[in-house]
């Protein structure tokens, strides 16, 4: 095997790249996929509180409540498009705060205040906004409350947003499709064009041709998931731990990308495979999303053992050393795909030999 | 036109596309995983917040706490270390405790209440939840807050607590897209391979002329779409409310997604660039489906694009009891999308069967 050939092939496809439609769809899917997840589906299944306010004055409690946590405040400039966006549910919540509120609250009086509460907001964040509101109107009025709350946390289970837990969506779609779906459809492209029949002629074997398309394809898979996790801000504190998990990760679809696009018959199988099988690569997915459902499930998918490790060192900072044991199964199950791609790659050579 | 011929096309389409293993396999996957994704969607909306409390003497209270359709839940226990193990493990969906100290309702004293919160819990909850210990201090105590916000709130429009629409409703109208989209795909690539392999060019030696042949296309392309989407929303209990006007905005739907097929498959490129052309229309397409998930007005530019109808009629019909009054404005601009994408699709594909 003579590893420049390998890297020439490789180089000349990431030069053609550009005007291949997988290839674009590779680098920009993961880009669109963030922006789904984290903005929509995260927004969606996670929503804060919203809470408009209409300050007439320049009150304190606007100021507080534009330091709360978990709650969305925004400012509208007038009462009448304040009531708007509350009867409209673009907000929970609308506070329309007199311009004498501080003076009269301070006091000891009753200023003017009015509360709007939408009416397609759910109870649970009514009482949220309502209760927080009046105790940001205590704290306003610098009031003394009869009770002293003390609060004691239990467990040391973290809050993982939403959000986050949907990160291995947007990574398993960058992983995949560039580092399985490109060689995959890469080198089914040149088998139907023929264009692997003339490359073939040259001193190129077959093995150069799947190591240059493999190269490219792990250099994608690695590039775009490192970039998925940069654009959700989601590398962690070990970024070196998580490149280690997505390299192997990538090796190991660029494998089954380069044995499915050497085994299927055109497009069509090509899409109907992966179609197929989406299912039970997706399976790790799935569960991190509902970490409630039995765990020893995603571990029945190859792609397990390097997106449960890349989410836990990412998220819930987790270090290499606790995922020895799947780093070990991910590596194993590479060097398993090596013969079968190596028979594949003689058999597609052997194929196109007879029909030259 | 000749309806005979039309009658042949449309028959010889449909052999194809049943032989296409692809489509017919995306096509039925695609229904029973929409459908099943469907049925496993919460058809409910928990808008409640489940608090334990620990107490003595303050049942009246707390009964009236927790009665109604007022979002809060209370959960008594007898002792803290029973509240504290229920807020660890979230027994009965319980978020926070509190427990009261047996002094809480002597006079002159200022008491402490423990509040239990895992550290998973959301910010706002927490906040919450110190604000309601405080406020019901200052009931116990008789002593006045400085503002009672219940006599300051309005609530603006229909008043939906006990009766919000669930994930599963606002999922149809994207379900019924992703449904029209494989069709779209099924027919784009069906005009493609006519186009690609200049078959068309035979048909037209017959006395099958380029409108028969158009005719054709958008017949199967509306039939298939129209059909599946049926299926679909049969399946999903979609036809509720007023059927009428949702049967009318899922045919201009049919016929919309015709148009967007008849245009990608024009190009007459292979099949991943029809798919890849065919998903670039449609992905702004699904903007107005996936607004409808969420709460609050449309923007502008969301309301000019063609599925905005669409998805306004499915919404409107099967959650909100909407009728043909409501949603004219809506059914006028899709009828009016349809008739531009439609016409087109067909003078786009009309001058590329001429080219051929």
């Amino acid at each position: 095997m003579n590893l420049k050939r390998a890297w020439r092939i490789a180089a000349r496809d990431l030069r053609m790249g550009p005007r291949s439609p997988i290839f674009l769809y590779a680098v920009f899917l993961p880009i669109v996929m963030s922006f789904l997840i984290s903005a929509v589906f995260g927004g969606l299944l996670d929503p804060e509180p919203t809470l408009g306010i209409t300050d007439l004055g320049s009150s304190q409690l606007t100021v507080a409540a534009r330091g709360l946590e978990g709650i969305a405040v925004s400012l509208v400039d007038d009462a009448a498009e304040l009531m708007g966006k509350v009867k409209n549910h673009d907000l929970d919540a609308g506070l329309v705060i007199s311009d004498s509120f501080d003076a009269v609250l301070r006091s000891g009086g009753s200023p003017d205040l009015d509360f709007y509460i939408s009416g397609e907001s759910l109870a649970s964040n009514r009482i949220i906004l309502a209760v927080t509101t009046s105790e940001l109107i205590t704290e306003v009025a610098q009031a003394e409350p009869p009770i002293d709350v003390s609060v004691v946390a239990i467990g040391d289970e973290s809050y993982v947003p939403i959000g986050d837990r949907l990160l291995p969506i947007v990574v398993f779609y960058a992983v995949v499709i560039a580092a399985l779906f490109l060689p995959a459809s890469s080198i089914l492209d040149e088998r139907e064009k023929h264009t692997l029949d003339a490359v073939l002629v040259t001193p190129t074997n077959i093995y150069e041709v799947l190591l240059g398309k493999g190269i490219l394809g792990v250099f994608m898979g690695l590039v775009m998931g490192v970039v998925s996790l940069l654009f959700n801000q989601s590398m962690g504190e070990r970024p070196f731990a998580v490149m280690l998990f997505l390299l192997v990760g990538s090796i190991m679809m660029a494998e089954m990308g380069l044995i499915l696009g050497s085994l299927v018959k055109d497009a069509n199988s090509l899409y109907t495979a992966i179609k197929g099988a989406g299912i039970f690569i997706a399976l790790p997915v799935i569960f991190i999303i509902w970490p409630t459902l039995p765990q020893w499930i995603p571990k029945l998918a190859p792609t397990y053992y390097f997106l449960q490790p890349v989410y836990d060192i990412a998220i819930n900072g987790a270090t290499v050393t606790d995922f020895w044991l799947e780093l070990g199964v991910a590596v194993a199950i590479c060097l398993v795909l090596l013969p079968i791609l190596a028979a594949v790659g003689r058999r597609s050579e052997t194929r196109l030999a007879w029909a030259g | 036109m000749n309806f005979g011929v039309i009658s042949a096309i449309f028959r010889k389409d449909l052999i194809v596309f049943s032989r296409d293993r692809f489509y017919v396999f995306i096509t039925i996957i695609g229904l029973v995983a929409f459908v099943a994704m469907y049925w496993l969607l919460p058809d409910s909306v928990d808008e409640t917040i489940h608090l334990g409390v620990v107490q003595t003497g303050m049942d009246t209270l707390f009964d009236g706490l927790g009665a109604g359709d007022q979002g809060l839940e209370i959960v008594e226990f007898d002792t803290v270390d029973q509240l504290r193990g229920a807020v660890e493990d979230g027994t009965d969906g319980i978020v926070a405790g509190m427990a009261f100290p047996e002094d809480f309702l002597d006079p002159g004293t200022k008491p402490t209440v423990d509040l239990f919160v895992t550290a998973a819990l959301p910010a706002e909850y927490e906040k919450a939840m110190e604000g309601l210990a405080s406020q019901l201090g200052f009931l116990v105590s008789g002593t006045e807050p400085p503002i009672d916000l219940a006599t300051h709130t309005v609530v603006l429009g229909i008043d939906r607590v006990g009766n919000q629409v669930s994930l599963q409703e606002q999922m149809r109208p994207l379900l019924a897209f992703f449904v029209l989209m494989v069709e779209t795909m099924a027919l784009a690539s069906l005009i493609s391979t006519e186009v690609q392999l200049r078959t068309v060019t035979a048909v037209l030696v017959t006395p099958a002329r380029t409108r028969d042949f158009i005719a054709a296309k958008a017949l199967m392309g509306t039939i298939l779409a129209l059909t599946e989407v049926l299926i679909l929303m049969t399946l999903i209990r979609g036809f509720v409310g007023d059927v009428p006007v949702l049967l009318l905005a899922l045919v201009l739907g049919a016929l919309m997604v015709t148009g967007v097929g008849l245009l990608a498959g024009s190009s007459g490129r292979d099949f991943i660039g029809v798919m890849l052309m065919a998903l670039a229309i449609m992905i702004p397409l699904m903007i107005p489906a996936f607004g409808a998930l969420f709460p609050g007005t449309a923007a502008t530019w969301i309301k000019v694009l063609p599925t905005y109808g669409l998805v306004q009629a499915i919404v409107g019909v099967t959650t909100r009891a909407a009728s043909w009054s409501d949603l004219s404005g809506d059914l006028a601009m899709l009828a009016a999308w349809c008739l531009v994408l439609l016409g087109l699709g067909t003078v786009v594909l009309r001058r590329r069967v001429a080219t051929l």
